[in-house]
């Protein structure tokens, strides 16, 4: 089948039990996407799958022929980071790190569907992206701060 | 290797030694004290050359204390910083683990169907690892101590493979009785969960002070409480995991562990193999918080697997195995007695407290706490440790003293009810101005500090005035406090290299980890600061014990206050050589030089060439700096002190409690980093607020299972949950400490959490809660037995 991930085109065999994560970390070497429970309860593996956040441990690798899968990867290298990724670093909204792929996803798709949310919204958003350091306070400050940096991008 | 009799007591603490003459030469190794989660060892250290001056508070520095970014903060948000679940090697299998289904009994298993199946390269049962121990009981043990213990391990190409494996292989139990809680394993006839019996034997462990009996005798008040803490789970989102390989001899095992050197020591010794042949190698870390102290049931699954089948092998937990087989904060049963004067003053401690310690794991104790934080002449704790048929407990963040302080505090602030004295009050008028349980000075104590600015900031005082602004009429608002103290010291050894490339870059060489924390960029602030070199310029290098020299393991809040100050003194070294290079360059005296931000300068001139000049005109000569570890100063106690002020809102028609805001002022002496310590800071404070509200491992006593071994029945707080955190810290360096001035942090903000958000709920409800975590149905029982 064919698998689109950040843009680029992979022909894959692939059994119909495996899942999205199974494949992008294990055989297309995309190791950013975390695995932190395996069974849609921590959000760190999440991606976008047309746009819409997606926990990639949940989905069939097979059930994704056609779509465009993005991961943290394609999202900015570290010459060109994404505004969420740098207003992560500006907030320091990561410890471990190991939630922190998951989270950038996830807000991502947030914005993408609220681009200027409220506090409420982002707490709301992603109460199903679990942090066990605790960058709660950081992250949602980050979300905020990026939400208008890319509006101020947009307008610009 | 230790020597066999122990040396003479250190010849100096911190302070400058005097020079030695050859028949008046100081012993070169002597002994010195370290507190290590709450417990206190005696190390060799072996007396730096170099002791720096100490970085007193009027010290100039520029890069050490400033907010610069978290150093592998790209490496993080991109994508690309290489845990130890991601590290695949060529040709490798996956290990999927068969647990026990029953908390006692005898399995025996059949793997021929397993064998059978597509992908699966071979299994490892409890004959391929006899003689293999961890926490007192022989790996994949056939006798079943508690549900979830490893039976069998099935390695296959692919991790689903090994998954669709191990649910092929058939295990029988052969069921016998089980004692999974307090009650059962205490009962008349209790079935023996460990051979020498149910109760430790180093149980009852008293240490007491004083006389509490006359204390109680002179109390004009006193009062009795019984507080109970749950098992909580680490729940970090790395699960335990390793990967293991072979070369001829040689192991090399990348594991997601807090102590590389440890888990190498583990290592060698299970497979009988010489330090030098296994290298034990960790980068990034999804989370430890106590769980990751040494090598886990994984990394010698992974290296006897690897062994055997002759590839690499990748075993680690998952979910299900974190939340039952990786440790646990142990339960407590806390009966608490205090007796004061009717002006506060303390005359007796008693705590008499119960802990399920699982099958082992090591008794910290809620104990410890009741002796350290108050002032009081007598004070008396008994700790009988339970063994029942659940996985051994291991250290969580502030093992013993966040359990303790839940006790402690919350008797205490029933006490300053009960006289009618404001909580905080109570406190000051017990402040204890040395440590009294060993019978030595602080290094430094800023505990008044913390409670003047914490109660500023939270407004304290003007409380009253808030109580009735809350959103509804079923919606109650209250307020509380509680205090902590950890020893956050740290001490010998530490060793660590600084090393100038040839184009003036700085790499930090030193065996310690990096959690998550921060020290991997601490670290390289110390260096940049002492050696004058840009930030950007210097990168610490952690996590292989074959390149790196030792530095321990990193627990109990100590690795700053460790290894910080042999990172100073390696880096004041290579700088020393640096100048003696430069000085003929700039045609100048060493002294006349200061370097900063990359350049050097001589004083009172114009000239100037930076690092990177001077380094490439040496060509190949490489500049280096050893730097060790000092020994701490003598007779001292070095703590780490912190008071924290919650708000809540209680509704008291569904039990909920929402806590809106948390003021956290602390004492940790020097902080290099203030963003990263305040990040540190809030994260305890989460799992301080999770271990209060929600988290708590739930048993079937019956059945001796796990009712919820995952995220989403063990509940951790969540973004929603995240109340306003204002958290900071007073005070400045503690210069007996150690030279760089700087304490442990990491783990005094998780403790006073609990009592201080338990206070807050009575305060709103008018009714003590005597048990944690506060569910709703917890809550509605205290506001209906208060009527
Ligand atoms: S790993 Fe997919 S939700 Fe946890
Ligand atoms: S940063 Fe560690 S789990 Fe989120």
């Amino acid at each position: 089948m064919r698998l689109t991930v950040n843009g680029q085109p992979y022909d894959l065999a692939i059994a119909g039990h495996e899942s999205l994560v199974a494949i992008l970390r294990g055989r297309l070497g995309l190791t950013g996407t975390k695995v932190a429970c395996g069974r849609g309860e921590c959000g760190a593996c999440t991606v976008l799958i047309d746009g819409k956040p997606a926990y990639a441990c949940l989905t069939l690798a097979a059930a994704c022929e056609g779509a465009a899968v993005s991961t943290i990867e394609g999202l900015g290298a570290a010459e060109r980071l994404h505004a969420l990724q740098q207003a992560f670093i500006a907030h320091d909204a990561l410890q471990c790190g190991f939630c922190t792929p998951g989270q950038i996803m996830a807000a991502a798709a947030l914005l993408a569907q609220t681009p200027r949310p409220t506090e409420a919204e982002v707490r709301h958003g992603m109460s199903g992206n679990l942090c066990r350091c605790g960058a709660y306070p950081k992250i949602v400050r980050a979300v905020l701060d990026a939400a208008q940096r890319l509006e101020a991008a947009r307008g610009a | 290797m230790a020597p066999r009799k122990r040396p003479p007591a250190p010849a100096r603490g911190a302070s400058a030694p005097p020079a030695p003459t050859e028949a008046h030469r100081p012993p070169r190794f002597v002994a010195t004290k370290v507190e290590i989660e709450g417990r206190e060892e005696t190390k060799i250290v072996e007396l730096p050359d170099r002791n720096p001056q100490p970085w007193d508070d009027a010290a100039e520095l520029h890069v050490v204390g400033a907010r610069v970014p978290r150093m592998d903060a790209v490496e993080k948000v991109t994508g690309g910083a290489r845990y130890t679940a991601d590290v695949l090697r060529p040709g490798m299998l996956w290990a999927a683990v068969v647990r026990a289904p029953a908390a006692a009994g005898r399995a025996t298993l059949d793997v021929s169907a397993a064998l059978a199946r597509p992908g699966v390269r071979g299994v490892l049962t409890l004959d391929d690892v006899r003689g293999i121990r961890l926490d007192g009981m022989q790996l994949l043990d056939d006798a079943i101590h508690y549900a979830g213990q490893p039976l069998c391990v099935v390695c296959a190409d692919h991790y689903a493979l090994a998954r669709a494996g191990a649910a092929a292989v058939r295990v029988t139990v052969e069921p016998a009785p089980h004692a999974v809680n307090l009650e059962q394993a205490l009962a008349d006839g209790a079935p023996r969960v460990r051979s020498r019996g149910n109760v430790s034997p180093r149980s009852p462990r008293l240490i007491q002070r004083g006389d509490v009996d006359a204390g109680l005798h002179d109390a004009e008040v006193t009062i009795t409480r019984e507080y109970r803490t749950p098992v909580a789970l680490h729940s970090a989102l790395e699960p335990h995991g390793a990967v293991a390989e072979w070369e001829g001899g040689r192991l090399s095992v990348w594991e997601s562990t807090q102590g590389i050197f440890n888990t190498r020591s583990d290592l060698a010794k299970a497979l009988g193999l010489g330090l030098s042949n296994v290298r034990v190698m960790k980068d990034y870390m999804g989370g430890g918080f106590g769980a990751k102290n040494g090598a886990s049931a994984a990394a010698y699954l992974a290296a006897v697997a690897a062994r055997k089948l002759g590839r690499p092998v990748r075993c680690a937990w998952d979910r299900e195995g974190e939340q039952t087989d990786a440790g646990n904060r142990s339960a407590t049963v806390q009966r608490v007695t205090l007796g004061a004067k009717r002006d506060g003053t303390l005359t007796a401690i008693v705590l008499d407290a119960t802990i399920p310690l699982g099958m082992g794991g090591w008794e910290a104790g809620p104990g410890r706490i009741y002796h350290e934080l108050h002032a009081c002449p007598n004070v008396r704790t008994s700790e009988t440790f339970v063994y029942t048929n659940t996985g051994p407990m291991a250290s969580f963040r502030a093992p013993g003293h966040t359990e303790g302080a839940f006790g402690l505090e919350s008797a205490l602030n029933a006490l300053a009810g009960e006289l009618g004295l404001d909580p905080l009050e109570l406190r000051r008028r017990n402040y204890a101005t040395a440590d009294q349980s060993r019978d030595r000075r602080y290094s430094a104590k800023r505990l008044d500090e913390c409670y003047r600015r914490g109660a500023e900031r939270f407004g304290w005082h003007d409380r009253a005035a808030r109580r009735a602004t809350t959103s509804a009429t079923h919606v109650r608002r209250g307020f509380g406090m509680a205090a902590c103290v950890w020893g956050g010291g740290g001490g010998p050894p530490a060793y660590a290299t600084v090393r100038l490339n040839r184009d003036g870059t700085a790499d930090v060489l030193t065996g310690a980890q990096d959690l998550g924390t921060g020290s991997r960029t601490v670290l390289a602030q110390i260096a940049a600061e002492t050696l004058g070199a840009k930030l950007a310029d210097v990168r610490t290098v952690l996590g292989d014990t074959e390149r790196l020299p030792f530095a321990s393991n990193s627990w109990g809040s100590i690795t700053t206050a460790s290894v910080g100050p042999a990172v100073r003194a390696a880096a004041e070294e290579a700088r020393d050589r640096l100048f003696e290079a430069a000085a003929a360059m700039l045609d100048a005296g060493v002294t006349e030089l200061s370097s900063r931000d990359g350049v050097i300068s001589v004083r009172g001139s114009e000239r100037t060439m930076t690092i990177g000049e001077a380094c490439n005109r040496l060509g190949d000569v490489m500049i280096m700096g050893q730097g060790s570890r000092g020994p701490n100063p003598e007779q001292t106690t070095i703590p780490a002190f912190g008071a924290h002020f919650a708000e809540v809102e209680v509704d008291v028609e569904t039990g909920r409690v929402r806590v809106v805001r948390i003021v956290a002022a602390h004492d940790s002496g020097r902080i290099i980093n203030p963003t990263l310590a305040e990040s540190q800071l809030e994260g305890a404070v989460l799992q301080g607020l999770g271990y209060a509200l929600f988290e708590e491992r739930v048993l079937d006593a019956r059945l001796g299972l796990p009712m919820n071994p995952t995220l989403h029945d063990y509940k951790v707080p969540t973004m929603a949950d995240a109340p306003a955190i204002e958290g900071f810290f007073v005070g400045g360096a503690d210069t007996v400490a150690n030279h760089t001035g700087a304490k442990g942090l990491a783990e005094p903000p998780i403790i006073p959490v609990a009592p201080a958000i338990a206070a807050a709920v009575a305060d709103a409800i008018g009714a003590e809660m005597p048990e944690i975590p506060m569910t709703p149905w917890r809550v509605l029982a205290e506001l209906k037995t208060a009527g």
